[in-house]
């Protein structure tokens, strides 16, 4: 299973993603990391075609954009920034809404994330951690190649937050396994590979333990330092 | 099985069995006392004329009241019912807003013109004109809100707000200018059943087989749409749904205002009473809102005629009067809010 993605946006005048080129495979987990307002979520945005961008993105060497949506859906998938649930339904239910979906993906993916026991209760009953796995459970169940995450980790506390990641690591043996990841820590900790973007362009592409601090100072505007605790790579900013 | 589910097993039959109740009221009940055992003589011996299974030559008692007036009414009252609370539901999901109600889209607004306009020039022809209005006024405010062929739901429902501004001045000022000749249009309005034929019942099962029908059948779908744009993820193809969807609505509603004038809050009250009861799931939602329309709606229209017997109150009025209240008892209720009931 391989992604390949070379896509520029923009929205009317402005240039949102100029000329992002990347490859996934699956067996990897590519986190995307860069400051706010790089277009991480735009590119997301771009590769599940919610936003319409140009070039290409294929899966398997086929061109999933010009794809109907149906079909899209079954290669590539996406889980949105956690918002509230606004809906009752029950956890079950919201599972199943994929087109994709069936009884027994939906029990799979909920098993997975540990909440099938609670299947009938209302999503509105779900702490913010346990709906960020609902969510993934959701694209879980959909069974698409390649699964688009974006900022899994946000508003999560730090159990829920390790929950997320082992849970990543865990999909990226079945689907090509692509979050964007804002604690740098985390996708130093988990990340098989990091893309950098900044301002729209790809900045820096490399394994984790390849990052120098000089990039991520340019790129943050901070003073990093990276430190090797027991094997562990820790990452500490200054203004 | 979940409790959901378990309720729609009790509910789908509580709502059905309601139905036949609210139809039977509605032929039995009105200002010529009919005794209940004519009303089923007389509604088997139509149906045996109809498919040309009797000889008998003499109709029963009270055959062209049951037959004739009382049945195609309720009938229509009936299928209306249906049509406005599932376009209720869709609505509500295409808008993704609670307070969203059929005719948003442009078509009371639309409908109301054209039949001012009949009223001035041609009197008996305000059914087809509110048709042809309603359905060219969806068109505009479809095509205003349009924006690089995409059409994003708030600002349709912005255009639908302005739209119906403008329409409603233009007919009160037809109102004001033709005075006591367009009167007739306030009444129309305010929706009445009066006068309803079998021709308007066979051609509002029609609409409302196709546009209920497919509301109910594209359940997933809807629920979809509630997501918005991220439903693309999720394989829904959103701009095609959009547009359905909302050529549903329209049909449902433009035929529905045609045939019995502008009947509020039914496609607001019913959707939330079953969204308050079985949740947010449209494979539920819109079968048992629809089902519950069609009851309000007979009920409704049989206050109607009853309350101030011999002269009707638009059933319009009723429709308000008997629902605000009670969906305002249900708010109360369920201090959570509608659609997180």
């Amino acid at each position: 299973m391989r992604l390949d993605v070379d896509i520029s946006f923009s929205y009317g005048e402005v240039e949102v993603l100029k000329d992002v080129e990347f490859s996934a495979r699956k067996g990897e987990l590519l986190a995307i990391i860069g400051p706010n307002g790089a277009g991480k979520s735009t590119l997301l945005k771009c590769m599940v075609g919610i936003l319409k961008p140009r070039g290409h993105v294929t899966v398997d060497g086929a061109d999933v954009l010009s794809l109907k949506p149906k079909e899209r859906a079954r290669m590539i998938t996406y889980v949105p920034q956690s918002a509230l649930p606004e809906f009752t339904f029950t956890i079950e239910e919201f599972v199943e809404m994929g087109t994709y979906a069936t009884r027994g993906s939906v029990r799979r993916a909920l098993e997975t994330v540990g909440l099938w026991e609670r299947k009938d209760e209302p999503v509105t009953n779900l702490s913010g951690g346990e709906y960020q796995l609902t969510l993934i459970a959701r694209a879980l169940a959909q069974d698409s190649r390649v699964v688009l995450l974006d900022e899994p980790t946000s508003h999560l506390d730090i159990n829920h937050t390790l929950q997320v990641m082992e849970l990543l690591r865990g999909m990226k043996e079945e689907h090509v396994t692509i979050p964007v990841l804002h604690d740098l820590n985390l996708a130093l900790t988990y990340a098989d590979r990091l893309i950098l973007l900044h301002r729209g362009r790809k900045r820096w592409e490399g394994k984790p333990e390849e990052l120098e601090p000089s990039v991520l100072e340019e790129v943050y505007g901070v003073k990093v330092k990276i430190l090797e605790i027991e094997g562990e790579r820790l990452l500490l900013a200054a203004p | 099985m979940d409790k959901k589910s378990r309720h729609m097993r009790k509910w789908l039959p509580a709502l059905a069995f309601l139905s036949l109740v609210s139809l039977f009221l509605g032929v039995y009940v009105g200002s010529v006392g009919v005794p209940a055992s004519q009303v089923s003589t007389g509604i088997a011996y139509g149906v045996a004329r109809a498919l040309h299974l009797t000889t008998t030559s003499k109709p029963p008692k009270f055959f062209v009241i049951i037959w004739e007036i009382r049945l195609p009414r309720v009938l229509l009252a009936y299928l209306v019912g249906l049509a406005l609370a599932s376009a209720g539901v869709a609505a509500q999901a295409l808008f993704k807003n609670p307070l969203a109600d059929p005719y948003i889209i442009g078509v009371s607004a639309g409908a109301s013109i054209g039949a001012a306009i009949a009223s001035v020039y041609a009197p008996s022809q305000m059914g087809p004109f509110a048709l042809v209005f309603a359905v060219f006024s969806v068109l505009v405010v479809y095509s205003a809100a349009k924006v690089d062929g995409n059409v994003p739901v708030d600002t349709l429902l912005l255009a639908g707000v302005a739209y119906g501004f403008m329409a409603s001045a233009v007919t009160w000022y037809i109102i004001l200018k033709e005075g006591e000749r367009a009167r007739v249009t306030w009444m129309w309005m305010m929706g009445s059943f009066n006068g309803a034929s079998w021709a308007n019942v066979g051609q509002m099962a029609v609409v409302t087989l196709l546009g209920t029908g497919f509301l109910i059948w594209k359940w997933r779908e809807l629920n979809l749409l509630l997501l918005g744009e991220e439903s693309v993820a999720l394989g829904l193809d959103v701009s095609l749904y959009r547009k359905l969807t909302v050529g549903a609505i329209a049909l449902l509603t433009a035929f529905a205002v045609s045939t019995a004038g502008i009947i509020g809050f039914v496609g607001l009250v019913a959707p939330h009473i079953m969204r308050i009861l079985l949740g947010p799931n449209h494979r539920r939602l819109t079968p048992a809102a629809a089902l519950l329309g069609g009851v309000l709606l007979v009920t409704a229209d049989l206050v109607a005629r009853v309350l101030s017997r011999p002269t009707e109150i638009p059933v319009g009025i009723v429709t308000a009067l008997m629902g605000a209240p009670f969906f305002l008892y249900l708010l109360r209720k369920h201090r959570k809010g509608v659609f997180t009931a």
